[in-house]
């Protein structure tokens, strides 16, 4: 596959969460694909994959949002999503949504071959593993412990359990130590978290306590909806404990210095 | 049995302020959960097994109405009767009616699902015949007057206090303190049901069309004393339960057990084809299987469904549910818990009455990954919530409330261009300097404030990304 | 329900013609095989156990183990009935019940256990005799027998299994009433697998010889529904033995 030298090209779903609540993830997210080689571009017009409709049930409100999905992707050679439900929402579900629409079907069974969670992404696509290597001197930092979340949707709709631990396996300055139970949900679940909240924050308690038995300074997960739960929690709680996307922890490590914007 | 799915929330609510279940739901992650997966990775080819066993399920569904007729014929040329019973009523019709021309006074049960959907025990006890569970999960839970906690241990949920209290009360047994006391003199007490019993009832876990064979999987003993001990054995089930051939029967056996215990094989696998054969030493002269349908057919006739009908009753998606393992069985309000209680129970007494159900999920899919025969609960569930939300086909069941269903068509409206978005956008920045700190919310107005309980808010970033993007 | 109503409803469930004939199985599924096919599979599988019965006893013995028996590798069957006198001892049993299995008929049982006072019986109906007379009278020897022995029809490498068919001669229940159970398996009985059992069964159903009832016994009855603990001997045998001979 393409080594870092090599001009893969890519579209950014910086996704709506990431858009407008965590923009400094998108940045991140940037900065790191760039920094491997990627040509990265933004289609505009990009608002929401309808995953919220969707997982509510009003498929009718979340088909127009997914239709301009897959029309304002579907010239993109790849796909890169910073999320893990929002990449299954793409890959998985729109060809589930438009199961009777034919032509809709047929861009959805399309994009869903190109698009590609970041860490699935990275290691899959672009074929790097290792990331450790392209650290510069001015980046090397204090070694840190950080523990790791497996996303649902990433874990079990796309199946990606090994990239993001790779990925961060890889740095020189950070240990890995793993959670009890990492793989267990942390109780977002989209409306779950409002419509249930007490069973949403019983899941996110234990979360909450699994994370901190690791004595780690940072979850890390590679998304922003488990952090909102997580990190929200967290701050609730007055842990110290932070709670950082997987583009951020690569981005600290290897992003492009100094910083693109003012 | 009456259905209370309508209560979840309130029941959900009990189980959680429960100090004792709280305590044994603990049990299961790392013990049944983890159990079956040692047992899978011990298994050669697990998921290739998983897939033919998937396979085995999908055809024999696709085909019931064929193999339905099989198994008519095959178990009566055994010797045995079969009766199809359209709903609960009619198949307690027909197991009370045999119990009283039998002059029954007394009947052991072995562990049947489908026997508590039926309130089979109530109308036997109606007909002045004592009904006498003898799965020892089962036993306690009907001296309790309780419903099933777990598809597999239904008592699991009770401390061995709170079972010698139990005791103490219904049987005028002394405080015991060891659990092997405890069982043991359960085993005492049925001793003599199993030896006096007129009737034997039990569950069927598979039914063999090919041969007219019924196969029973158990650990105690008391299903082989159930259709060994009396004249009269019934046999109560879904009729969902048949596979095509007892050569199916090896795979099918292993997906059950290993999922159900994390057991390579359960302590007893029986086999049953009709009643005992003129040369048998001992055994039932006479043997029936009711199959049952109360409302399957609709399972079976919505493709999107339809692989419900897949599931082996093996309790892994309970065991592996992060919602089911903070509330348990009784939350779910009927026979089946758990991620495949969410789908069955509101398709099987009433979808909207069911309406939490589908919608107390996160949706996390650890139910689909355990689940032996691959079935993909979490996309039912989001067209049971799709079906509540829109009512496409069961425009009887649309429920979603108004504000929700308005909530999402002004999500839609405001999301459908990136113009839309920046003004809205816009206008909820200006809203949030009423509730926004340092880029934090720490108490989010409704109908979102049940968020606020335990967990802080972002603040919309001043700045969203596509305005940082120079391309 | 009528059945024929009842298997129509179901049809239309599924969004076919009532009247529409129904689906052969697939090539893929069991049932496509011949009768010839699975007697060659069956025939295959008993060359098998004889060229392999020294692998299968040994794999045997450590599934049986795993499976809570208590295993006894035995290289003759004076060795094993020597065995069998020494669980009576330390029983104290005094009433034994055994089942017509030809592999206890080499035990010479009566022997061994003669001078321990143990009452020992074959629970087997002789047909010269009321049946029913007899039935109840065993009924009533078996509830308060102390041990049961059989010899098995099959055993499972796989899974330590003990394969019972009920049979003239051989009880449902002797295996199952006593708190004892010992099981006498002779080499050339063990099966691999439980496919192996299946298709071997299959065989005999196309024979017509299913017969009406088959237990696989792995080990002593449990329960773990109190608070998940084991406990053993809650309805079944606690106890269970498995006798290897050869």
């Amino acid at each position: 596959m393409a080594a870092s030298s090599g001009q893969v090209k890519a579209s950014l779903f910086v996704t709506c969460i990431i858009d407008q609540f965590y923009p400094e993830v998108g940045e991140s997210t940037v900065r790191v694909l760039q920094r491997l080689g990627v040509e990265l571009d933004f289609p505009q017009a990009q608002t929401c994959c309808g995953q919220p409709a969707f997982n509510a049930g009003f498929w009718s409100d979340a088909k127009p949002l997914a239709r301009r999905v897959l029309d304002h992707f579907q010239h993109s050679e790849y796909v890169v999503v910073p999320s893990g439900s929002c990449a299954t929402m793409i890959r998985i579900y729109y060809p589930e949504l438009f199961h009777d629409e034919p032509e809709s079907l047929q861009k959805a069974r399309s994009l869903a071959e190109r698009t590609f969670e970041l860490s699935e992404f990275i290691v899959d696509v672009l074929g790097i593993a290792d990331v450790g290597h392209l650290i510069g001197d001015a980046a090397q930092s204090d070694m840190q412990k950080v523990t790791y979340h497996e996303s649902c949707h990433l874990r079990r709709e796309l199946g990606a359990t090994t990239q993001s631990r790779a990925l961060i396996n890889s740095l020189p300055n950070v240990e890995l130590v793993e959670m009890d139970q990492a793989e267990v949900c942390c109780g977002f679940g989209g409306t779950f978290s409002v419509k249930y909240p007490e069973i949403s924050g019983a899941m996110l308690q234990d979360k909450l306590d699994r994370i901190g038995s690791t004595g780690a300074s940072s979850v890390v997960a590679c998304d922003c909806s488990c952090l909102m739960q997580i990190g929200g929690g967290l701050e609730k709680a007055g842990s110290g404990v932070q709670s950082v996307h997987l583009a951020k922890l690569l981005d600290d490590a290897i992003g492009q210095k100094p910083r693109a914007n003012g | 049995m009456q259905s209370r799915i309508k209560q979840f929330p309130q029941l959900s609510s009990e189980a959680l302020a429960n100090d004792q279940i709280q305590k044994n739901l603990l049990g299961l992650y790392d013990g049944f959960h983890k159990a079956r997966i040692s047992a899978s990775e011990a298994t050669p080819n697990w998921d290739e097994l998983s897939d033919r066993g998937r396979a085995i399920k999908e055809h024999t569904i696709e085909n019931l109405d064929y193999y339905l007729e099989m198994v008519e014929r095959t178990v009566t040329a055994a010797g045995g009767k079969v009766f199809f019973a359209k709903d609960a009523a009619e198949a307690n019709k027909y197991v009370v009616d045999i119990a009283k021309v039998r002059g029954v006074k007394l009947v052991i049960k072995g562990k049947s699902m489908v026997s508590e959907e039926m309130g089979l025990n109530h109308e036997l006890e109606k007909a002045g015949i004592e009904p006498v569970e003898t799965d020892l999960g089962e036993y306690i839970i009907q001296l309790a007057d309780e419903t099933p906690f777990h598809i597999i241990a239904p008592a699991i949920h009770k401390s061995k206090e709170e079972v010698s209290d139990l005791f103490q009360e219904k049987l005028g047994t002394p405080r015991m303190t060891e659990i092997t006391d405890l069982a043991m003199e359960a085993r005492r007490q049925l001793r003599s049901k199993f030896i006096n019993a007129d009737m034997g009832i039990t569950g069927a876990n598979f039914i063999v069309a090919e041969t007219g064979t019924v196969a029973l999987v158990t650990n105690e003993g008391n299903g082989r004393m159930s259709s060994s001990m009396p004249k009269l054995h019934i046999a109560i089930t879904g009729m969902e339960k048949v596979v095509p051939s007892i050569e199916d029967l090896g795979i099918m056996l292993r997906l059950l057990i290993r999922s159900a215990t994390g057991q390579r094989i359960s302590s007893y696998v029986t086999t049953i084809t009709g009643p005992r054969k003129d040369d048998d030493e001992d055994g039932p002269e006479e043997f029936h299987l009711v199959l049952v349908d109360n409302g399957r057919s609709k399972l079976l006739a919505d493709p999107a469904m339809r692989e419900s009908l897949y599931c082996l009753r093996c309790g892994a998606c309970l065991n592996a549910c992060p919602v089911y393992r903070k509330v348990g069985g009784h939350a779910y309000g009927w026979v089946y818990p758990g991620p495949i209680g969410a789908i069955v129970s509101p398709m099987l007494t009433g979808l909207s009455d069911g309406k939490d159900l589908p919608y107390a999920s996160s949706l996390c899919g650890a139910c689909k990954e355990a689940c032996p025969v691959k079935i993909n609960i979490p996309r039912m569930l989001l067209y049971m919530r799709h079906q509540l939300a829109e009512g496409d086909n069961y425009p009887e069941h649309k429920s979603a409330p108004f504000g929700e269903a308005m909530t999402f068509k002004l999500w839609r409206f405001a999301l459908s261009s990136s113009m839309g978005l920046r003004v809205f956008g816009g206008m909820a920045r200006i809203l949030q300097k009423l509730v926004a700190k340092d880029g934090r919310i720490t108490k989010l107005p409704p109908p979102l404030s049940n968020w606020s309980k335990l967990r802080t808010f972002p603040a919309l970033a001043s700045k969203p990304f596509r305005s940082r993007w120079k391309g | 329900m009528d059945s024929k109503e009842f298997i129509a409803n179901v049809r239309r469930s599924l969004g076919r013609e009532v009247g529409a004939p129904p689906p052969a199985p697939p090539d893929d599924t069991y049932l496509a095989l011949s009768n010839q096919q699975v007697e060659s599979k069956a025939q295959a599988i008993s060359r098998d156990l004889e060229a392999n019965a020294d692998e299968y006893m040994a794999l045997l013995e450590k599934s049986a183990e795993g499976a809570g028996w208590r295993v006894a590798r035995c290289k003759t069957a004076s060795e094993a009935a020597n065995h069998i006198l020494s669980i009576v001892r330390d029983m104290e049993a005094t009433s034994v019940l055994f089942s017509g299995h030809s592999a206890l008929d080499d035990l010479h049982l009566d022997a061994a256990l003669s001078g321990t006072g143990v009452q020992l019986e074959a629970m087997v109906l002789d047909d010269d005799s009321d049946k029913k007379a007899q039935r109840d009278d065993f009924r009533l020897k078996v509830i308060n027998a102390d041990i049961g022995i059989t010899g098995v029809d099959y055993a499972v490498a796989e899974t330590g299994t003990a394969v019972l068919l009920a049979q003239k001669g051989v009880s449902r229940v002797v295996s199952l009433l006593p708190p004892v159970h010992i099981a006498v398996v002779e080499k050339g009985q063990v099966l691999p697998s439980l496919d192996e059992l299946f298709t071997l069964r299959r065989k005999e159903f196309l024979n017509d010889n299913l017969g009406s009832y088959m237990n696989l016994i792995s080990g002593p009855s449990r329960s773990a529904d109190i608070e998940y603990q084991i406990v053993t001997g809650v309805h079944g045998p606690g106890e269970v033995h498995m006798v290897l001979i050869g």
